[in-house]
């Protein structure tokens, strides 16, 4: 039957050419883009490898000097000192939009320095930036912005201010921020893994079909867990998150309901097994004893889990830690939420913030937890 | 004494494991339960204390019917039992020290046992029966950190801890070699000749001769012989292990 056999073959390709068609449609998968949109993924990544992490106190001094505009509208200043932190503008005065070149003498040495025009209302107008050099020393091309500033014969001044770091790095307002959320987020997870750890551990013997699957009652008990822990981890925690959400309005309370449940569902289903792993015979040897059945469960299986629960509820905070972050993202609380506010903000330097931050805790307990593992045997 | 009647079991499989098997073991014997592999030895030693529920038949222990004894009445009476095994059955993570004890969760309170805790006379009586298999030095090691015949030793300071009038041992020294199993079985003979009695299945029949006070053969369930070791001739040798028994085995006898 070749003819038959090619044909079903052809068929076959076909419909999974047809399907990859369709999915690729659905995606709108539209590779090129990667590519055209490269400065806007630039930012991003600059911003992302900039973090906002240390800042240093800033020392701001002002000096100012009158200037009149247009001339004549107001006394220019009187004595230009010669000595000291000074100003020295080419012109005392300008017509308005005239350009004329300002030196400053003696001013903090490597400093950024703002030029701005004080109107006689107290507003201000046209920063401009520039630095001073190891002197103290800079000089700028400026233009009288301020058109016919003076008001009853106050002329505006021309403000100078010097901004000079001082004192050592320190963390930023942002790391501050991100790490009050890391805790937040962490120990969310941490919580939500212990409260499940003590309602898992106990319901998981009756889901061990070595424990309990004996007579009528027990295979009902047995069934009714094991279906009852694979039910529930068959949600989505984020799912879950938003369900709980609605009900118990956003925040972290609902996100850690929604990971404790998955999680009961979770480690119960993992110790169930592991408690189905252990070996029957030291079990068998202390039922020979005429131990009572909670000592056989105490001396027979008690030792033989606890490396594997232990494992897993490790495996399972470090995992919590990733989902928290996630479900933060909806509206949980924690780093995930952080996250999703900075960039909503466009704060993206903040957002590099968060994100390194998750990096680093994603990568730390996942190293934690394996060498704490391999640590179990 | 012991009395088996009319024993039978029948797994859930539908395998016929014991079939209709009675045999008498006196208080002192040494009692020697002998056949191939799949001929229900383990099945019978593990329906006397019923870790397995037999079928059909009664085992009466001094007109105490074991095979009709509620849950907390054959817990009693397992206390009174020891029991040795081919796996040593100890519980490998934790200390020699801990498993000989458990052997003694019979006895004590079920609450401060449930902690962990141990009154010193029953720490006392536990190193105790580690002395008496040789290896007290090893109370505070892991079980698994132990040779094979250590940890038999553990096992059967387990069993004694149970201060039992009878062992049960299901091919106490199949995982060990031959110098070993004469140290474990001696053990075992030396506590016989100290009032307990002692059933033991063994595939070695050179073992058999040595230890063995009475003999119990099964083949495919059912009883083939009863009586002393020497009894056992070629001809009982080929009922027993069957024709194509290695020609080696049948020579040492
Ligand atoms: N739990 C069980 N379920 C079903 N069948 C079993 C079970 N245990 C043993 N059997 C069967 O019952 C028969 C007797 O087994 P048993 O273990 O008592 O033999 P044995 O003489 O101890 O063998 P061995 O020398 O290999 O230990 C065998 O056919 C075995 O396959
Ligand atoms: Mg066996």
């Amino acid at each position: 039957m070749p003819i038959a056999r090619i044909a079903r073959n052809t068929l076959l390709t076909a419909l999974v050419i047809a399907a990859f068609v369709v999915s690729y449609r659905v995606t709108e998968a539209d590779f090129p883009r990667l590519f055209r949109d490269l400065a806007k993924g630039k930012d991003l990544l600059t911003a992302f490898l900039t973090p906002d992490v240390f800042t240093r106190d800033v020392e701001t001094r002002t000096v100012s000097i009158v200037f009149p505009i247009p001339c004549g509208s107001a006394p220019t200043e009187s004595l230009l000192p010669s000595e000291g932190p000074r100003l020295v503008p080419s012109v005392l005065c300008a017509a308005p939009l005239e350009t004329f070149t300002l030196q400053g003498f003696d001013l903090q040495p490597n400093s950024e320095v703002v030029i701005r025009w004080r109107l006689p209302d107290g507003r201000t107008m046209t920063a401009i930036r520039t630095e001073t050099d190891a002197n103290g020393y800079f000089t700028y091309e400026v233009q009288a912005r301020p058109i016919q500033s003076t008001v009853d014969g106050v002329a505006s001044r021309l403000e100078v201010d010097t901004l000079t770091p001082v004192g050592g790095l320190k963390p930023s307002q942002a790391l501050k921020d991100v790490m009050d959320n890391m805790f937040v987020t962490i120990f969310m997870a941490l919580l939500s893994t212990t409260l499940a750890t003590v309602i898992a551990a106990p319901l998981s013997f009756l889901a061990a079909s070595n424990i309990t699957r004996k007579g009528c009652l027990g295979t009902a008990v047995y069934y009714l867990f094991r279906s009852f822990f694979n039910l529930m981890r068959s949600y989505d925690p984020l799912v879950m998150a938003t369900v709980f959400g609605f009900w118990l309005s956003f925040g972290p309370f609902p996100g850690f309901l929604a990971l404790t449940v998955v999680t009961i569902a979770s480690l119960g289903k993992l110790f169930s097994e592991a408690v189905e792993n252990i070996d029957a015979g030291p079990v068998e040897a202390l039922n020979a004893t005429g131990a009572p059945p909670l000592h056989v469960v105490r001396y027979g299986v008690v030792p033989q889990i606890v490396p594997d629960f232990i494992s897993y509820i490790i495996y399972h905070w470090d995992i919590n830690v990733r989902i928290s972050t996630i479900i933060g993202f909806v509206g949980g609380g924690g780093i995930g939420y952080y996250l999703n506010l900075s960039i909503n903000d466009f704060k993206w330097n903040q957002a590099g913030t968060a994100i390194w931050a998750i990096v680093i805790v994603v990568w730390a307990m996942d190293f934690l937890s394996s060498e704490i593992r391999k640590r179990l045997t | 004494m012991l009395r088996i009647q009319n024993l039978s079991k029948t797994y859930p499989s539908g395998t016929q494991a014991l079939k209709n098997v009675s045999f008498d073991v006196k208080d002192g014997e040494f009692m020697v339960v002998i056949g191939l592999s799949g001929s229900g030895k383990s099945t019978l030693l593990r329906c006397i204390n019923r870790l397995i529920e037999p079928t059909e038949g009664k085992i009466f222990w001094d007109d105490l019917d074991i095979t009709a004894a509620p849950p907390a009445d054959l817990r009693r009476i397992r206390r009174k039992i020891g029991m040795v095994f081919q796996q040593f059955n100890l519980v490998k993570r934790s200390t020699v020290l801990t498993n000989v004890l458990s052997g003694r969760l019979g006895y004590v309170n079920p609450w401060t046992s449930l902690l962990g805790i141990w009154s010193q006379e029953d720490r006392q009586h536990a190193i105790q029966a580690l002395e008496r298999v040789g290896i007290a030095d090893k109370a505070g090691s892991r079980a698994d950190a132990l040779s094979g015949g250590q940890q038999q030793r553990v096992g059967i300071a387990r069993a004694l801890m149970q201060d039992p009038k009878l062992i049960l041992a299901d091919e106490p020294v199949a995982s060990l070699d031959p110098v070993l199993s004469h140290s474990i079985l001696q053990y075992l003979e030396q506590l016989n000749k100290e009032g307990i009695t002692v059933i033991c299945s063994l595939h070695f029949l050179d073992l058999v001769h040595r230890y063995a006070t009475r003999v119990v053969a099964l083949k495919d369930g059912v009883k083939v012989f009863e009586g002393a070791a020497r009894e056992i001739d070629r001809a009982k040798f080929k009922e027993i292990y069957g024709e194509e028994a290695q020609e080696v085995r049948a020579a040492s006898l």
